[in-house]
């Protein structure tokens, strides 16, 4: 048998059990203090919970996929309040929606209504910061999900500093380290929304109350306006452009052929972000050759009024307010425009816009 | 499953509940039978079938060989366990890789030849318990050990869960009496075994995986050429991550079967305070270097057959062991550099027989066989020769085109966890950790468990699979 050191065992371990507790809960203490609260982690397992609703029976929803603006900005509680059913939400921040898309273009247990955001810079770039969820999906084992499940239910709605934002080594690594001569200073985007079990997600407070964090979040945006040494060079990124172009018209024909009904959303974004994307990404080169690609319908925030005007702290996402009422405009302009009874549902520009 | 997840604490609570629960000795190993194929099943329920096939061919192959009365038919017994389980591990593992190789001579030969892909999942931990069982059917046939009494037995020293998926790679002799008789961990057993697993922990989820795999990710899975500071600090992150996660498994291995009231063998030794490979490979992996020596080195005629045949041996096993890490040149390369430290090594002692180096001769003499380990390691982390050399290169600062890849807080992390963990393992040299602790304050003891276990909580780690999982 193995040796145990001679040690008042029994003693030792209450003390730990007492130091940790404390430890533990200072540090709970610390976060809250901060104004974190608890979230759901938005983790590859909970989009798969998601994802795996369409295969369950669930064929038939408006799903939801984009990146971050058309998953904090679109309010789940509203649009099922106005639709009766609550849309699954498939989108992932700082992601292309284009694999998403794909998985389900070749997915015939999906029978629903698809609405892609588009974001520019991470939609005709092929950005994907979150890649590999569809992959998951499919290779997520037992463990993995039971593991997911534990965490949704016993860790994650208690516990306000189980986000990675807050992991140890994240908050050592963004202390004010000197500078590596020649090594360039990038910033990684901080925390910003809450999310819920089937992932509704808001903006978090904090962007909208504390006026050092916006400026922090624009601040971690304004790095990306800027050319930077990794970036392609522009026909290289031009070349990107069209083959994310001609992917997604190929995932939104086979969509369509099976009589599903697409329909792409430039969320609002504003300020220096807004500016960024008119420079880099014209609407001319962008959206209208995805929708003539297509051949889907879209909805340019730039066409409603009544899409215009929220309040954007960080000039990329609303306040979890505006995001509400958003929603309540985006519907109406889908149900009267688009999906509902009489509606063109294929128009680019509806007779209400500009 | 993987020990650092939610499902894993789970798991283990449930099973230390049932194996405390006043029921008939027989039933409890049922229980951890259960248990263990329940463990397995959390990766990939189907893989399970292997686990069996490898469990049933080797119990009926050993218990063919004890009552077959030629020696032919022992002989064909022994060859039916080894290829089967053999044949197992190459087909999973080794398939892709001969494809490839096959096409890569047809080509060389100008024959075109371009075979469909093998698209296997590699099952988890089928190179440790293909081992474990075929030392069992080994020991049996050289009559080194009697065959288990019981299936039973047999099937939970094969499936026994702390060691199945990555060692220690038990032998028959080592575990199967332990089922034997009724075993339950006292309470003393209990507590130093949860804080073993806590230490094991603490090793992966925040050195390995939260400090140190970020910095070599950095270093070898990106475009940038590293310069000097860069590859040295992302191959000195790499020896940490891998001994921080590798001894961080066997650590909480040790520690979740002596909670059961089982006793598992030291895998690893300090391996950074080696003075020499031969005192290296006695601290590293040390339940697959005694496997090789045993199975392989022995049998390849060890040194009993003069210096010519010995050096064949030695670098034979190491080119092998390389190979059984992975099924990549990469791989072998590494096998192959310790085959030749350790053959260079031995005619070096040869030579200087009488030898005994000073204090300040012997600390620099490991710290050469640290640094050679480490020029080794970039074999094994590249995942292609073409990185290997160019890390290479930067190392000897070759690379005039390098521009800085780690920030400060990266080569700050790395100096910091590296030259702790090697300092550690100077100090505890010629210690065990068991005495060390015996002779420590309990406050400070205490102190220690509370920390490593709230570094664990807070770190927050993603149940990321153990490196050595893969191979």
């Amino acid at each position: 048998m193995r040796p145990v050191p001679e040690q008042p065992w029994g003693r030792i371990l209450l003390g730990v059990l007492a130091l940790l507790t404390l430890l533990v809960g200072g540090w709970e203490w610390y976060w809250r203090a901060y104004g974190v609260r608890p979230s759901i982690g938005n983790t590859l397992g909970l989009w798969a919970i998601q994802r795996r609703r369409i295969d369950a029976g669930e064929g038939n929803a408006t799903v939801l996929i984009g990146a971050s603006r058309l998953y904090f900005d679109i309010q789940l509680p509203v649009w099922e309040r106005l639709d009766g059913r609550r849309p699954i939400q498939l989108s992932f921040e700082g992601t292309s929606p284009l694999t998403a898309v794909e998985d389900l273009a070749v997915d015939p247990k999906f029978t629903g209504r698809l609405i892609i955001g588009v974001a520019p810079d991470v939609f005709f770039s092929g950005f994907a910061y979150r890649a590999g969820a569809v992959r998951y999906v499919r290779k997520e084992s037992p463990s993995q999900r039971i593991g997911q499940w534990l965490s949704m239910h016993f860790i994650e709605p208690y516990f306000a500093f189980d986000d990675p934002d807050y992991a140890l080594q994240t908050v050592l690594a963004r202390q004010p380290w000197p500078k590596r001569p020649g090594k360039a200073w990038f910033v990684s985007v901080r925390k910003l929304a809450q999310t819920e079990a089937d992932r509704n997600s808001y903006l978090w407070s904090k962007v909208e109350t504390d006026p050092q964090y916006r400026e922090m979040a624009r601040s971690i945006w304004r790095q990306d306006f800027q050319p930077s040494a990794g970036d392609p060079p522009p026909e290289e990124a031009r070349k990107t452009e069209k083959e994310q172009i001609d992917r997604m018209g190929k995932a939104v024909a086979k969509l369509r052929a099976r009589g599903i009904n697409v329909l792409f959303v430039r969320m609002p974004s504003a300020g220096e972000y807004l500016a960024y994307e008119n420079r880099e990404f014209p609407r001319a080169r962008t959206w209208d050759a995805l929708l003539a690609a297509t051949g889907a319908p879209g909805i340019h925030f730039e066409d409603y009024p009544q899409l215009q005007g929220y309040y954007l702290p960080e000039w990329s996402h609303m306040t979890r307010s505006e995001a509400e009422r958003f929603t309540t405009a985006l519907y109406g302009i889908i149900a009267h425009d688009f999906w509902g009874p009489g509606a063109a549902g294929s128009a680019h520009t509806p007779s209400s816009a500009r | 499953m993987v020990f650092n997840s939610l499902t894993f604490v789970v798991f283990f609570a449930c099973v230390l509940g049932l194996h405390s629960l006043p029921l008939p000795w027989t039933t409890k190993k049922i229980n951890l039978l259960i248990a263990s194929y329940l463990f397995y099943a959390a990766w990939n329920p189907p893989f399970v079938i292997l686990l069996w096939v490898s469990t049933v061919v080797d119990w009926y192959a050993a218990q063919g060989m004890v009552k077959a009365r030629r020696a032919t038919t022992r002989h064909a017994w022994m060859l039916l366990s080894v290829i089967a389980n053999l044949g197992m591990l190459g087909y999973f593992k080794y398939g892709q890789f001969l494809l490839d190789n096959f096409s890569a001579l047809m080509a060389a030969l100008g024959i075109a030849y371009q075979p469909a892909h093998y698209d296997i999942v590699l099952p988890v931990g089928i190179s440790f318990y293909t081992f474990a069982t075929m030392s069992y059917t080994l020991d049996v046939y050289l009559r080194r050990a009697a065959p288990a009494q019981n299936l039973l037995d047999y099937a939970l020293f094969v499936t026994f869960f702390p060691h199945l998926v990555a060692g220690p790679i038990m032998r028959p002799t080592e575990l199967v009496p332990q089922f034997a008789q009724p075993r339950r961990a006292s309470a003393g057993q209990l507590r130093f075994g949860l804080a073993l697993m806590t230490l094991g922990l603490f090793n992966k989820i925040v050195l390995a995986d939260s400090f140190l795999s970020p910095a070599a990710e950095r270093v070898y899975d990106g475009a940038a050429i590293p310069g000097a500071l860069d590859a040295w600090a992302g191959t000195l992150a790499f020896s940490g991550q891998i001994f921080c996660d590798f001894a961080g498994y066997s650590t909480t291995a040790i520690g979740a079967a002596l909670c059961l009231g089982f006793a598992m063998p030291d895998n690893f030794r300090f391996p950074y305070a080696a003075v020499g490979f031969s005192d290296f490979w006695r601290r590293w992996h040390i339940t697959l270097s005694s496997w090789l020596r045993d199975y392989l080195y022995i049998p390849l005629g060890g040194n009993r057959h003069g210096a010519r045949r010995t050096y064949i041996a030695l670098m034979g096993t190491m080119l092998l062991g390389g190979l059984w890490h992975g099924a990549n040149w990469t791989f072998v390369a590494w096998g192959g550099l310790h085959g030749m430290y350790l053959a260079l090594e031995r005619a070096l002692r040869a030579r200087f027989a009488n030898y005994r180096p000073a204090p300040l001769v012997f600390v620099l003499l490991g710290l050469l066989t640290y640094t050679l380990v480490n020029v080794a390691w970039v074999f094994f982390r590249a995942k292609t020769f073409t990185k290997a050399w160019l890390v290479l290169r930067g190392m000897f600062g070759q690379n005039a085109t390098a521009r800085p890849i780690l920030s400060t807080f990266y080569l700050v992390s790395v100096a910091a966890i590296v030259g702790a963990l090697v300092l550690t393992h100077w100090l505890m040299r010629a210690r065990t950790l068991e005495s060390v602790v015996a002779r420590a304050p309990a406050l400070a003891v205490c102190a220690v468990w509370a920390l490593m276990a709230f570094a664990i909580i807070i770190a927050q780690g993603t149940g990321s699979a153990f490196i050595y999982f893969q191979f």
